[in-house]
């Protein structure tokens, strides 16, 4: 009975968010079947295309890994957007220091660099939480703005390219640039960075000491204190963790993708991130499946808009929604056990 | 039934997820009558008065009020006709004076611009003629608990309740307040109210009451005059055998071994003092029990031997060594067992199943954390054995412990921290609010660890448990310790009242003190 | 002559350190009321966006600067409502409930933006509030120019300032709020309706909000974009903590990240030769700072966060 009321909620979730991008298909004056079509099309209808997707879902996942280590611990970590950014900045930087390296030292430093950078940027509001009980929560938003300010002045500065006059950073060394996994298609090594880190993160949360501690601390701080656990210093290590896969992720978007670092290249890839976290219910192998998921919604929103004409924000109010009724999924329970009580009175 | 009662519920039943806590369950209550809903905790008792009170909806049954049948969706519906309850934890507003409190929702003169000064006049009134010192303007978060509960009961009367429904009132108080807030039941009886008593205490219900409702498990057991029943039939009725007396088996102290030792133990809050200084030394196989009103220090005494919060001055003694500034971690490596007043916010994570609770106390030691990796199988078989030491009644080892009874959860608890046979334990209100079956568990296991020679500090309420299981009564109040006091059965009770009001020991009774 | 530039100057930077406080402070005192009852609503950003972007929609089609208000007040309620729903019936993370509002409010505006305008170049314009000088006082130099000759949603902000400080502090319904807010359960068995009140105070956010948006689209800018709030609902939520949640203390704070705000543009438009971020980071640090100057000087209600369930064992 409970497992059928469960099922039917989801059915009911489905039904209201296809009905809900009907009415903004029609809105837009686009022909229904069409845009679904596309949709698919866009997703499902050719290898580039699906390879288009993996490549979207690798800083979805990554990012996405790092915001549900923050959930757990009660870490609430909205700046993984300005995380990423340090991250791109980080191995642009060290490609700009150490040109010569070979890949196999260079990419692997890319990386450390990437999570040390976006794990400092996530510790800062950490440890003012920890220490000073001040909200993570504004803090890693206002961190955000700031980060992507300062990426513009480096890309107008010291890291600018001086042969080109747009703001960006002159191209990588190769040694630093992620092999391509599938040419011509642009899926590259992040991916199965992403996939080792889904692992990685499954290892700690649930079969090691330290991530059994950070799981303590994000349910009852206070059980955790009297029990021993140092809570302020987990909620700080949290947010390193935290911060440092979004970090990586920024570098795979430099390094697997554009080569250099230039402004917007994340198209909000840290705020979608905490939709993952929340979609897969900081599980790692769910966040990992909510990455897929998204990506796969954002790619073929991209598509409807270039063969239906429907804005591709469509994707930001599916996703929305979708977060939105699952956090109501429980009183749609409710709904339909109060009829079933009516029916039986 | 009869014709002139003024309060009747008949057949109420109340289902929590599928499980009853009231079944087919009746009350009747006459004017001026004081009524005793006699049961132990999680007969059903606070679930039917929070019916009557409009706080649940009934799922059966009906109520008849003055004659007519009501049906209370709301605390507000029940006000408005003149029933009122004191929760046992208050429903007072710190941050707010007393008089806002007292007229918190209601609809003064002049709403929304009531003049404040003519309702402190009134409530000035009231609080003189029921002999209460509290002015109106004073902020609740300084007055004492006892305090608290008379706002709580001027707040009824300010009201005109007519019935007042009053849980647990003496839980808070000490002898003394208790002598006074009957004074003022039987002045509230002679006006012609009606009052509900909800209690586990006997004797209570003897001193007071005119007649008793007798509750267990959810159901009627009897309804009988007080005048024509006795301590052994309530008993029988409330538990279904007469209490066990527990015996504490003399002389398992060892005069000259201490096991924990508090050494002008201070400690601050905000710059104030809020404990201590304090001296105390707890011997191998003693129990000694901190008796004292809630909110006299108990919590920082607590806190501070565990390490939780930090002492101002002083030390703190394990086993002969100073674990002052050891950690949290450390002490109870040193062999600190500590039973949280709090269960389900201090001792364990609710929403985690048994065994990662039982790895709460283990992940420091080997045999279950190897080098960082948790070795859940050894996890398993403790948790397995635990359960079965302490039968401990689960659905499942992987079931999250929300899902255990509350006796079943401090059982856990119990379990958990007193594996490995720690030689100092810290046993916080390890009773409250457990039926008398786990209650008498629960005394038995901290006397089989004193028997065996742990120091125990015992942190209770229940003057009753303190007199049953302690060896020495240490009395504490605001944050000092008045007197400590051989439990050897020729403790006054009005003495021990007094020392927990504050009153300082009479230089006559220092014989008493034992230092 | 250099003295009177100076003045000039000077009264130029109060007068726009003044219109960038006021979208704050409206937030902030909408999120006052919510806060108190009990209601924390990250998403107070989407809140001001949905006002912005209605505000400026509906001026733009009716060209009537009122309809347009009224259209962002309740856009902005139509947010709070949604936000309310979730976390008072539902019960649900009120925290995540903000930010699952932020991203869709997000999507939604920047869709419907599309749809009505499509994807033109130059962006449309509505009409702004006129200034309307308040005759002699506006002539009083510097504080005169600087509190006198603004627009309507400066004046109605001030009024707004003082009325919700009267409502807090001064009427049985502002201790209903606080009791509310502190000790539901207390406030329940009292006989107050907590689901009421919550509802009543989130409209009021809603209406605060929406007016703030609309103040940026129809008092401020003039035209609409993807996104325009660019976190000021963020920096409100830090003006409510650093003021204290107390209205007059929500504009003195407002005037801190306001006057950050009007150094940047003059800084910007100063002409140093350095990137414009520096400048436009500006108002985000400094609310970094003041979250940590402000940090254990207010109190939250102790129920803040928290839903209120009323048969809860």
């Amino acid at each position: 009975m409970e497992r059928l009321k469960t099922a039917l909620s989801y059915i009911l979730i489905v039904v209201i968010i296809l009905s809900l991008a009907v009415v903004l298909i029609l809105s837009v004056g686009s022909d229904v079947p069409k845009s679904f079509m596309s949709f698919f099309r866009g997703i499902f209808g050719s290898l580039y295309g699906f390879s288009e997707v993996l490549v979207r879902a690798t800083p979805l996942i990554l990012a996405g890994l790092g915001v549900s280590i923050g959930f757990r611990t009660g870490f609430i970590n909205i700046g993984a957007e300005g995380q990423i950014y340090w991250g791109a900045i980080a191995v642009t930087t060290t490609a700009y220091l150490f040109p010569g390296l070979p890949a196999l030292i260079a990419i692997p430093l890319g990386i450390v660099a990437g999570f040390v950078a976006g794990g400092i940027w996530a510790l800062i509001p950490g440890y003012l939480k920890a220490r000073f009980g001040i909200s993570e929560v504004i803090n890693t938003i206002m961190f955000n703005y700031i980060a992507i300010n300062i990426l513009g002045i480096l890309v107008r500065t010291v890291l600018k390219d001086p042969e080109y006059p747009l703001p960006m950073s002159s191209k990588l060394p190769n040694g630093f640039i992620f092999p391509l996994l599938m040419y011509p298609t642009r899926l590259h090594l992040g991916f199965l960075i992403a996939l080792i880190a889904m692992v990685l993160v499954y290892v700690l949360m649930w079969k090691s000491s330290p991530g059994y501690k950070l799981r303590v601390v994000g349910l009852n701080q206070r059980a955790s204190l009297c029990s021993g656990i140092p809570v302020k210093k987990y909620i700080v290590f949290s947010s390193l963790l935290s911060g440092g896969f979004a970090g990586i992720a920024g570098v795979g978007e430099i390094a697997g993708i554009h080569y250099k670092l230039l402004e917007g290249f994340s198209p909000g890839f840290g705020y979608v991130a905490i939709i993952v976290a929340l979609l897969g219910k900081n599980n790692p192998f769910g966040v990992a499946a909510a990455g897929l998921g998204i990506a796969a919604l954002q790619v073929g929103s991209l598509s409807m808009q270039r063969q239906a004409g429907v804005p591709a924000s469509i994707s930001w109010i599916i996703m929305g929604s979708i977060v939105l009724l699952i956090l109501a999924r429980s009183t749609l329970l409710t709904f339909f056990a109060e009829k079933e009580k009516e029916k039986k009175v | 039934m009869s014709t002139n009662s003024i309060l009747l519920m008949k057949d109420i039943d109340k289902y929590f997820f599928g499980k009853a806590a009231n079944d087919k369950v009746s009350l009747e209550v006459k004017p001026g009558e004081i009524h005793a809903l006699l049961g132990e905790n999680g007969a059903g008792k606070t679930t039917l008065m929070n019916i009557l009170y409009g706080i649940y909806q009934r799922d059966g049954g009906r109520i008849t009020w003055k004659g007519e049948e009501i049906h209370f969706d709301s605390p507000r519906e029940a006000i408005d006709n003149r029933i009122g309850m004191v929760h046992q934890h208050f429903m007072l507003v710190p941050t707010l004076t007393v008089s806002q409190n007292i007229t918190l929702g209601l609809k003064s003169e002049g709403h929304p611009f009531p003049n404040r000064r003519s309702i402190d006049e009134k409530i000035r009134e009231l609080l003189s003629a029921y002999d209460v010192h509290i002015s109106p303007t004073d902020k609740v978060s300084s007055l004492s608990v006892g305090g608290e509960q008379w706002v709580e009961i001027i707040k009824l009367l300010y009201r005109n309740a007519e019935l007042l429904i009053l849980d647990e009132p003496t839980a808070v108080l000490t002898p003394q307040e208790t002598k006074r807030l009957f004074k003022v039941l039987e002045k509230l009886r002679q006006e012609g109210h009606s009052v509900i008593i909800i209690t586990h205490r006997i004797p209570e219900v003897l001193e007071i009451t005119d007649r008793v409702t007798i509750l267990r498990d959810g159901r009627n057991v009897a309804t009988v005059h007080t005048s024509e029943t006795g301590s052994v039939e309530l008993s029988h009725y409330m538990i279904g055998r007469e209490l066990k007396t527990i015996s504490r088996t003399p002389n398992t102290v060892c005069p000259h071994e201490e096991g924990l030792g508090l050494d002008e133990l201070a400690v601050e809050e905000n710059g104030r003092n809020v404990l201590g200084p304090l001296s105390l030394s707890v011997r191998k196989g003693e129990m000694i029990g901190i008796a004292g009103v809630d909110g006299n220090g108990q919590k920082y005494l607590a806190e501070a031997v565990l390490g939780v919060r930090d002492c101002s001055a002083g030390k703190v003694r394990l086993l002969g060594g100073d674990a002052s500034s050891a950690s949290i971690q450390q002490r109870k490596d040193m062999g600190l067992g500590y039973i949280a007043e709090d269960r389900q916010n201090d001792a364990l994570i609710m929403d985690m199943d048994m065994r990662e609770n039982v790895l709460l106390r283990m992940y420091s030691k080997r045999e279950y954390v190897k080098s960082g990796f948790i070795k859940y199988a050894n996890v398993d078989e403790t948790a397995k054995e635990m359960i079965d030491t302490y039968n401990i009644k689960t659905a499942g080892i992987g079931k999250p412990v929300r899902y255990l009874s509350g006796g079943n959860q401090q059982k856990l608890i119990l379990a958990r921290e007193l594996a490995g046979s720690p030689p100092v334990i810290i046993a916080f209100h390890p009773t409250r609010g457990l039926d008398i079956g786990a209650t008498e568990f629960v005394r038995q296991k901290l006397l089989e660890r004193r028997a065996s020679g742990s120091s125990i500090l015992l942190i209770s309420a229940d003057l009753d448990e303190i007199f049953a299981l302690s060896d020495r009564i240490a009395v504490l109040f605001h944050g000092k310790i008045m007197a400590v006091l051989e439990n050897d059965g020729n403790v006054d009770v009005n003495y021990l009242g007094r020392l927990m009001a504050g009153e300082a020991a009479e230089s006559g009774s220092d014989s008493r003190r034992v230092e | 002559m250099i003295e009177t530039g100076l003045i000039a100057a000077l009264t130029a930077f109060l007068s726009a350190t003044l219109r960038m406080a006021m979208p704050l402070t409206l937030a902030g005192l909408g999120e006052t009321f919510s806060e108190k009852s009990g209601i924390l609503n990250i998403g107070l950003e989407a809140i001001m966006l949905s006002g912005a972007f209605f505000s400026f929609i509906i001026a733009f089609l009716t060209q009537s600067v009122l309809l347009g208000v009224c259209a962002g007040i309740a856009g902005g309620i139509a947010v709070s409502s949604i936000h309310a729903y979730l976390s008072i019936y539902c019960k649900v993370n009120q925290t995540i409930a903000g930010l699952a509002l932020n991203f869709l409010i997000i999507g939604l505006t920047s869709f419907l933006f599309l749809i009505v305008f499509g994807k033109s170049t130059t962006l449309p314009e509505c009409p702004v509030t006129p200034k309307i000088p308040i005759p002699i006082l506006s002539r009083i130099p510097v504080v005169g120019t600087v509190l006198f000759n603004q627009d309507l949603f400066v004046y109605f902000t001030f009024i707004a300032i003082f009325l919700a400080w009267f409502f807090i502090h001064r009427t049985e319904w502002g201790v209903s709020l606080h009791a509310v807010g502190e000790n539901p359960k207390a406030a329940d068995s009292a006989g107050l309706n907590v689901f009421r009140i919550r509802y009543f105070s989130t409209i009021a956010n809603g209406f605060f909000g929406g007016l703030a948006g609309s103040y940026l689209t129809l008092g401020l800018l003039g035209f609409f974009m993807e996104n325009i709030t660019s976190g000021k609902g963020y920096i409100a939520l830090v003006v409510v903590i650093l003021g204290r949640r107390n209205p007059p203390g929500i504009l003195l704070a407002a005037l801190v990240v306001g006057a950050a705000e009007a150094l940047q543009f003059r800084m910007q438009t100063a002409g140093i030769p350095v990137p414009s971020q520096l400048f436009t980071m500006f108002p985000y640090v400094i609310t970094v700072l003041v979250l940590f100057l402000a940090m254990g000087k207010s109190r939250e209600p102790s129920a803040l966060g928290i839903p209120y369930i009323r048969s809860k064992r």
